[in-house]
């Protein structure tokens, strides 16, 4: 056990099932003062907050995952248990409030009876009592206090009914430091001796929680090698068998706290056929379910469209106006440059997604709030595990749709290893965000605008055929993973279906919030940076080169008589031609050529690694288009991008004199685009979540060698 | 092979039934957690779309099951 030191902060931890309502209640007792900190060596990210108590000391609670046992079965559930069943953990709490839903409380007690036995100081907290009155549940918190022997509070996090009492309840929990008086569960014999054996070579002095170590030794994080050896010895001598123990258990803590439940809430004589249940006679339907799936979805993408244009165009105005003043007042020099070059570029490819990715995440947060997605899962689940994922994935890969980033952090709610890494790994084929700007130019470029049988124009075909594509490359390469891996690991699907209810609104902006600040974080500073180091290749050259380049740009605008903005545009590309940009573009062209790109292009891909929206950007710039043009160019829209599309239009390859931009290469390219692994940041967040660099280099080996191989089979095909 | 218990993957829908036990350890450590016990009152709801997945209620708590995990179930006959 922690000395409690006047000085440290007290930590409190928030514990309960899945669909307790512990989030929100956490949402409503810190609001904006939390943070998802980002452990090491824990794969979730454990949310922390502060709160005020009424005494005025201030403790900090954290949101552990939702859990029902201690006994763990998908990777949220894992950290719990890590958590709680060693002291030494760095996360373990000086107190527990433990969340229940009032109207579940016979299946939601579990986790508490386990806790009890682990002597932390513990409160409960009855949620959802507004649900409870309407139902007709009598529920009886004094009774439930005195037969568990710990502080019980009725509460609605909805409403907030009952909050100031839960605070001050807190307070006393902490200044009593009074340990639950008794244990809950009597350990068998076996467990007993086990028990011992467990505490005789360790600092731990609670029989429980011995008894958790001789469970969970095998992959306990923070355990030395020596300990492990140690239990692995005492576990093999007793040949104690976990998992029947563990289920022997869990029977018997029910046979004990289901008498204190009936006792404590009398429950009406039979509940009502619910709005739940009609609702999924619905939306769970055989035929209609999946219709109804198909429809909110063309529904929320719509909607990323329609409600983030405005914001977009204004953030990009913003950012183009404020470079322009910018570039009109600052002196000229390099580092004016990489000011409006790199930094201001690098912030505007990285805001200019926020809109679509919030709209995105808010619209997933809300199906998921009042209950929609848990039921997606249920429906798909079957039709998800032939591409070796599960129902879970789903969600994932809809997120996908906006950025994969979050997309992939949100894979840990899958239990199953190898079900979490092909999501992972094929999440990154949907098309996000970055894509559409690259896709809206090339098929401006070559698909004509005609209409194909009198409705659908032939560019919005294209442009569905693109998201097609990501959807499918997603689904084969995940049936390919599937027969690649083996794993003897045991996936479950066994999910609560929740109660069906109105979103809470705080939740749902704290998510989107967080969801926000994920991209702009973990995809911003990368996308920054590598935005810099272009801007530093395209102004830099070897030796004195570009100084050269330029003297040669200008002898020769003076030979033909070139305007000052003509030569202006002139010197622009020879140097941009001279620089190590423009080197690696050239070196990189017979490698591209059979694609049917120049080395333009090249320059262009390879910019594309900071994140694919730079493509546009790159080639406003070797098409030289002026500054403000270009930055409107990146949406590819009004004059910039006719300007963008008749430079592109005009260009010929050098040597043989055909046009670069024919059917065959833009096709090539949206192809390109579609499957090749061209964002950093995502390979970063994969190196993250997957623990090691191998499976993001097998990811972006894979994902670009079959671009590659496509790219080259469309060209080849249409030319 | 002569079934002689009946499982949850067994029911039709609207059906109810007395769980009797989890055979699968490992699962049933899963379920009995989630709330499905021996004495529990099962009743099928629905299958899913596309098949292999239930929609049951285990004492009144909506639960989405894969057909394994249904089977390993045993019910009152």
């Amino acid at each position: 056990m922690k000395a409690p030191s006047p000085t440290r902060v007290r930590t409190i931890a928030l514990v309960g099932n899945p669909n307790s309502g512990k989030s929100t209640l956490f949402n409503l007792l810190t609001g904006l003062r939390q943070k998802t900190g980002n452990f090491p060596g824990i794969t979730v990210d454990l949310k922390e907050g502060r709160l005020r108590l009424p005494g005025g000391a201030e403790v900090v609670l954290t949101d552990l995952p939702g859990a029902y046992s201690l006994y763990p079965t998908s990777t949220d559930e894992r950290m719990v248990a890590a958590i709680l069943s060693h002291p030494d953990n760095p996360h373990y709490p000086d107190a527990l409030i433990y969340v229940a839903d009032v109207t579940h409380l016979e299946k939601h007690l579990l986790l508490l009876t386990q806790l009890l036995d682990l002597q932390i100081p513990v409160l409960l907290v009855l949620n959802m009592a507004d649900t409870a009155n309407s139902l007709g549940l009598k529920v009886h918190p004094n009774k439930l206090s005195e037969q568990l022997g710990i502080p019980v509070v009725s509460i609605s996090s909805r409403t907030g009914e009952n909050l100031s009492k839960l605070l001050s309840e807190i307070e006393k929990l902490l200044d009593g430091v009074k340990l639950p008086s008794k244990g809950f569960y009597s350990l068998t014999e076996v467990e007993k001796k086990l028990s011992d054996a467990v505490r005789l070579n360790t600092q731990i002095d609670n029989p429980y929680q011995a008894l958790l170590l001789a469970h969970h030794y095998s992959w306990l994080p923070g355990l030395s090698e020596s300990l492990r050896r140690e239990i692995d010895a005492i576990v093999r001598d007793k040949q104690f068998n976990s998992l029947k123990h563990q289920v022997e258990e869990t029977l018997d803590r029910y046979d004990h706290f289901t008498p204190i439940v009936r006792e404590a809430v009398q429950y009406p004589p039979r509940f009502p056929s619910t709005v739940t249940d009609r609702i999924d006679a619905v939306l769970t339907h055989r035929w209609i379910g999946p219709a109804v799936f198909a429809v909110v979805m063309l529904l929320v993408f719509q909607a990323i469209y329609d409600w983030s244009a405005l914001p977009m165009d204004l953030i990009e105005a913003a950012f183009s106006e404020g470079s322009n003043f910018l570039g009109a007042h600052l002196p000229e020099h390099w580092a004016t440059g990489l000011l409006l070059d790199g930094i201001l570029a690098g912030l505007s490819g990285v805001l200019v997604f926020v809109p679509q990715i919030a709209v995105l995440f808010f619209l997933i947060t809300l199906l998921e709030e009042v209950g929609y997605m848990a039921r997606v899962v249920f429906m798909f689940d079957r039709f998800m595990r032939r591409f070796g994922m599960n129902g879970r994935s789903i969600v994932s890969l809809i997120s996908g749709g906006a950025c994969a980033v979050p997309a992939i952090m949100s894979t840990r709610t899958i239990g199953n290893w190898k079900e979490r890494l092909i999501t992972i790994l094929v999440t990154p084929f949907i098309t996000c965000s970055a894509r559409i700007p690259v896709y809206v130019i090339l098929i401006g470029l070559v698909v004509p605008a005609q209409k194909v049988w009198g409705i659908f124009s032939l560019q919005s075909l294209t442009f569905a055929g693109m998201y097609v594509i990501g959807i499918a490359s997603a689904l084969g390469s995940g049936y390919v993973l599937k027969q690649l891996f083996r794993t003897r690991e045991r996936s479950y699907l066994a999910l609560e279906l929740p109660v069906y209810r109105l979103p809470h609104w705080r939740n749902l902006w704290l998510t989107v919030w967080e969801k926000v600040r994920a991209f702009a974080i973990e995809a911003g500073r990368i996308i920054l940076v590598i935005s810099v180091i272009l801007w530093a290749l395209a102004n830099f050259g070897p030796g004195t080169s570009l100084q050269e380049a330029q003297n040669k740009a200008l002898a020769e605008a003076r030979l033909q008589a070139l305007s000052p903005e003509q030569t202006q545009n002139l010197v622009a590309t020879y140097r941009l031609e001279a620089s190590y940009a423009g080197q690696i573009g050239r070196h990189f062209e017979p490698l591209i050529r059979p694609l049917g790109y120049d080395w333009k292009i090249g320059i262009a891909l390879f910019s594309s690694l900071a994140a694919r929206e730079v493509f546009t950007g790159t080639l406003a710039v070797l098409y030289q288009l002026g500054d403000a043009e270009s930055a409107v160019a990146e949406r590819g829209e009004n004059t910039a991008k006719a300007t963008l599309r008749r430079r592109m239009q005009a260009e010929k390859f050098s040597d043989t004199g055909r046009p670069v931009y024919t059917l065959a290469t833009a096709f090539s390219l949206l192809v390109f685009y579609a499957l090749a692994m061209q964002c950093m940041s995502t390979l970063a967040v994969v190196r993250r979540e997957t623990g090691s660099w191998k499976w993001p280099i097998l990811q972006f080996a894979g994902m670009t060698l079959l671009a590659y191989l496509a790219a080259w089979a469309v060209y080849n095909v249409f030319i | 092979m002569i079934k002689r218990y009946r499982t949850v993957a067994h029911l039709k829908s609207r059906e109810c039934a007395r769980a009797i036990r989890i055979e699968d350890p490992a699962l049933a450590g899963r379920l009995t957690a989630m709330g499905v016990l021996p004495g529990s009152l099962i009743e099928m709801i629905r299958p899913a779309p596309f098949g292999q997945t239930y929609y049951i209620k285990a004492d009144g708590v909506r639960l989405a099951l894969r057909k394994e995990e249904a089977q390993n179930i045993l019910v009152e006959a």
